[in-house]
This record gives structure tokens, C-alpha cells and sequence, in this order.
């Protein structure tokens, strides 16, 4: 991804309208016992899109602003979408652009790893009271409402930086007619 | 070059996972007292907060409709005979239940706060819930009034049915709730009739139990009681709830699990899960009507 200004002020657009959306919306639907969480989707798709680093700056700024909005711990959502930006655009980094299956498999794993830190945060930081099972059923449920809106939600991230992709750009530029009719 | 690049990443990415460390020992060490970080966090909340509340209505409709689509998958042996009725209704029926809803729940909560459970100096006023942590972790929701509205923190917050919580932050113009549900809660509650006393202590993850934990020995609490807040008051140590509030009804109190942990389980009045509207209960004057 070239991250020009433009870019970088619709990825920050982007990033504050799912994190307000998450907590107005998405947060607030229920699906099958529990609900969707985009913002994470977001941040993996900018990681799988841009790469780790915009991935894991990305990811770090909606977290500290869903833990601001949320008037929470300040660092827990921000250390989890950051881990989940990272592994999505480390991935994309050594192994390449995922087919739609490995998306799909990679925003269920992500989702759980965002539910898995957030736990370990939560049990580092105390929890007196005690905790249910259903926590764990959450996870999964989550994770896979997670796998079903990894693909929606990375192309709806691909078209807000579609200029900025390196791959959109070089299709751009490739002829589409016959080779023979360009050069005798 | 690649080194290079490499090195770069690293360092970004220790730099941020520093970063997140730092902010969550900061503000852990803050406590509920505030400080820097909770004075900037509020700063950004209040920024956000008419953006939330536009958000919030523009978003309104997807959200009810997808809410729409759980409730008909749960009643899916009347789906197939109502489906094509419904389809064409699906839109004009969207905007009527979410009125119709709102009516009722508004009701509900002038019905509960007019019934004498509002003690003297308490001025009650209706908020709206704007926002909603997204894990179960965090039981708390985001209400549309703040210290702008004479809302304090450990204010009373009632919903249609019964208790949902109690403030525990406060923007000019939003205040967060934390819901009895959340793993920091406790409450003194009295179970009626009879009068035994406990703290209702939640089950974190499972929204629909409730615990009532430290019972007296000997009382005997039997499946269907009812739950109220006690609202005990020691000298200058007094209970935040006022007495009276419904919190929820038993639903399980086998007499080996009173007898051994001195637990009765219940589940609370309110749909904590779907709350559109509540009350907070302000224990000083505000400059809002309610």
C-alpha cells in the first residue's frame, strides 16, 4: 500500500467510523447470543491490505480510541486490534495475498486472538467475580461470525484504499489488447 | 534496504506494544480517582459524543433489522407461513416496533420510578443508551446524559423492569453505567417475602444469572421470591441503590447449595442485553429536566 496524505486521512475516517459504528451499532446486535466485531475485522484487513506496520499502527489507534469511547482501561483494546493488524499483515508479509478460504479462516483465528488477549488482560488486571463458560462459547460464536464477515469486510476496506494498492495500480497499467497489434 | 525495513518494524511494533503496556499500568495505577489519562479520555469521549449519537440513530434501522432476523430465526416454525407477508412489511414493520418499543420501555421506566421506589432527594432522568462495550468483560453501556445533566458518579441507573446499574464515569455529556452484570458489581439485596439479605453478585459471561451470595444461615428462600435492593445505611456507610429497587426473581435455591455457600441463584428483571432507554436516579440537583 503507498501511503500518501490522502490515504492516510481516509484510513483514519475509516478507522473512527467503525470504532463509533461498533459501539453503536454492532455492539448492540444480536447474533446467534452474542455480536459482530468489525472494528477487529477492520484492523485485519488493513493489516492484510497495507502490510504489519500500517496493520499494527492502524490497529493501535482505533483500539485506543474504542478504549476512549468506552471510557475504559486505556491500552486493552489498543494492545489487541495492534496484535491483530500485525499477524494479519505479517501473514500477508510471508505467505502472500490470502485466497478467500484463508481470509476467512484468518479473520475466525484473529477474532479469537483479539477475544483470547482481551481475557488475559481482564484475568491480569483481576477479576474478583466468577466466570462463566458461556465466556468461552462467546469466543467461538464470535470467531465464527467473524470467518462469514472477513471477506465482506475486506472488500469494503479494498475499496476505500483501492488507490493506494500496488496490485490495483500494476492491473491498471497491464495492456488489455492483443500483444500482436501493438508492434509489428 | 530489506534490514533496514525490518528493523523499522520491529521497532514500531515494540514501540507500540510499549505504548499499550504503559497506558494500561498508568491507568490502573490512576484508579477510579482520575487523572491525565482519564481527564484525556474523557476529553476524546465528549469530542465523539455527538458523532456517537447521530451514529447511533442513523444506524438504527440496520441494527433493528438484523436484531429483526434473530428474533424471526428463533421463531422459525412461524417463518415459513408469515414469510412473504412479512417481506413486504419488513420495513414499514422496522420503524413501527422500534417506536412502539421505545413507547413501551419509556413506560415502563415512568411506571417504576413513579411507584414510590424514588426516595426523597433524588431527581430521576431518562437517558438514552448510545453505546455498548462489545465484550463480555465489560458490562457497561454508554448513556446519552452526563455531569452536564447533574449526573454523578454512583448515581442509581434503572431500567424498564428493574436495577441495571450504577454510573461510574461522567463526560459533560455522556455518562458510562456499569451494569450489575459486570464483574466489579455487588449489591445488597433483600429477598421478598421473608427478608433475607445477601449481595447479588454477577456470573461473568452468562448475562441471565445472577448471584446471591453471604445469605444468612438458616433463611429459607424458595424458587419464584423476589429480589430488592436492600439500601442498608450504617452511620455514615450507606448502600448507593436506594431500597426497594426490583433486581430480579430466584431461579434456582436447592437447600444444599444454601446450606453449603450460602448461595441462591436469580435472574435480573431487566433485559440488560436490549435496553433502549433507563433512569438515573441523581442524588444532587441537575440542571436537566427529567
Amino acid at each position: 500500500m503507498i501511503l500518501t496524505p490522502g490515504i492516510i486521512a481516509r484510513l483514519a475516517a475509516l478507522g473512527a467510523f467503525a470504532a463509533v459504528a461498533q459501539l453503536v451499532c454492532f455492539s448492540k446486535m444480536d447474533v446467534f447470543g452474542t455480536d459482530p466485531d468489525v472494528v477487529l475485522l477492520v484492523a485485519f484487513s488493513v493489516g492484510v491490505l497495507g502490510g504489519s506496520l500500517t496493520g499494527a499502527v492502524f490497529g493501535f489507534s482505533v483500539g485506543l480510541l474504542m478504549d476512549c469511547l468506552l471510557l475504559e482501561t486505556l491500552g486493552g483494546f489498543a494492545l489487541t486490534m495492534l496484535c491483530v493488524g500485525y499477524v494479519a499483515g505479517r501473514y500477508r508479509e510471508t505467505v502472500g495475498r490470502p485466497t478467500r478460504g484463508a481470509v476467512a479462516l484468518l479473520g475466525a483465528g484473529l477474532t479469537l486472538l483479539g477475544a483470547m488477549v482481551i481475557a488475559a488482560i481482564q484475568i491480569g488486571t483481576g477479576v474478583d467475580a466468577n466466570v462463566s463458560f458461556l465466556v468461552v462459547r462467546d469466543a467461538i460464536v464470535k470467531s465464527m461470525i467473524g470467518a462469514g464477515l472477513a471477506i465482506p469486510v475486506l472488500l469494503g476496506v479494498r475499496l476505500v484504499v483501492r488507490s493506494a494498492l500496488v496490485d490495483e495500480r500494476r492491473a491498471a497499467r497491464r495492456p488489455t489488447g492483443p500483444r500482436a497489434v501493438e508492434a509489428p | 534496504m530489506y534490514r533496514k525495513q525490518v528493523r523499522r518494524r520491529r521497532a514500531v511494533l515494540l514501540l507500540l506494544v510499549a505504548a499499550s503496556l504503559t497506558l494500561l499500568s498508568l491507568y490502573y495505577r490512576e484508579g477510579s480517582s482520575g487523572g491525565p489519562l482519564h481527564g484525556a479520555e474523557n476529553v476524546v469521549s465528549t469530542v465523539f459524543s455527538p458523532i456517537s449519537s447521530v451514529t447511533d440513530r442513523a444506524l438504527k434501522p440496520v441494527r433493528d433489522l438484523v436484531n429483526w432476523f434473530h428474533e424471526t430465526f428463533d421463531a422459525r416454525g412461524d417463518k415459513a407461513k408469515l414469510q412473504d407477508q412479512v417481506a413486504s412489511l419488513r420495513d414499514q414493520l422496522a420503524r413501527d416496533q422500534t417506536q412502539r418499543q421505545e413507547a413501551k420501555e419509556l413506560s415502563a421506566l415512568n411506571e417504576l420510578t413513579s411507584g414510590g421506589i424514588v426516595p426523597d432527594g433524588t431527581t430521576p432522568v431518562t437517558a438514552r443508551v448510545v453505546g455498548r462495550s462489545p465484550t463480555v468483560w465489560y458490562s457497561t453501556v454508554t448513556v446519552d446524559v452526563g455531569s452536564g445533566d447533574g449526573v454523578r458518579i454512583d448515581d442509581p441507573v434503572v431500567a424498564a423492569q428493574g436495577l441495571a446499574g450504577k454510573v461510574t464515569q461522567t463526560t459533560s455529556n455522556t455518562a458510562q453505567v456499569t451494569l450489575i452484570t459486570d464483574a466489579d458489581s455487588a449489591v445488597t439485596a433483600r429477598v421478598q417475602p421473608g427478608g433475607a439479605t445477601g449481595v447479588v453478585e454477577p456470573d461473568v459471561g452468562n448475562p441471565n444469572d445472577l448471584q446471591l451470595d453471604f445469605l444468612e444461615r438458616g433463611s429459607h428462600i424458595a424458587e419464584g421470591q423476589m429480589v430488592v435492593t436492600a439500601g442498608f445505611s450504617t452511620g455514615d456507610l450507606g448502600s448507593i441503590f436506594p431500597p426497594g429497587i426490583p433486581i430480579g426473581k430466584i431461579t434456582r435455591a436447592t437447600v444444599e447449595e444454601q446450606q453449603a455457600y450460602q448461595r441462591v441463584h436469580l435472574s435480573p428483571f431487566a433485559d440488560l442485553r436490549d435496553m433502549d432507554f433507563v433512569k438515573v436516579l441523581r442524588t444532587h440537583s441537575g440542571k436537566g429536566s427529567g
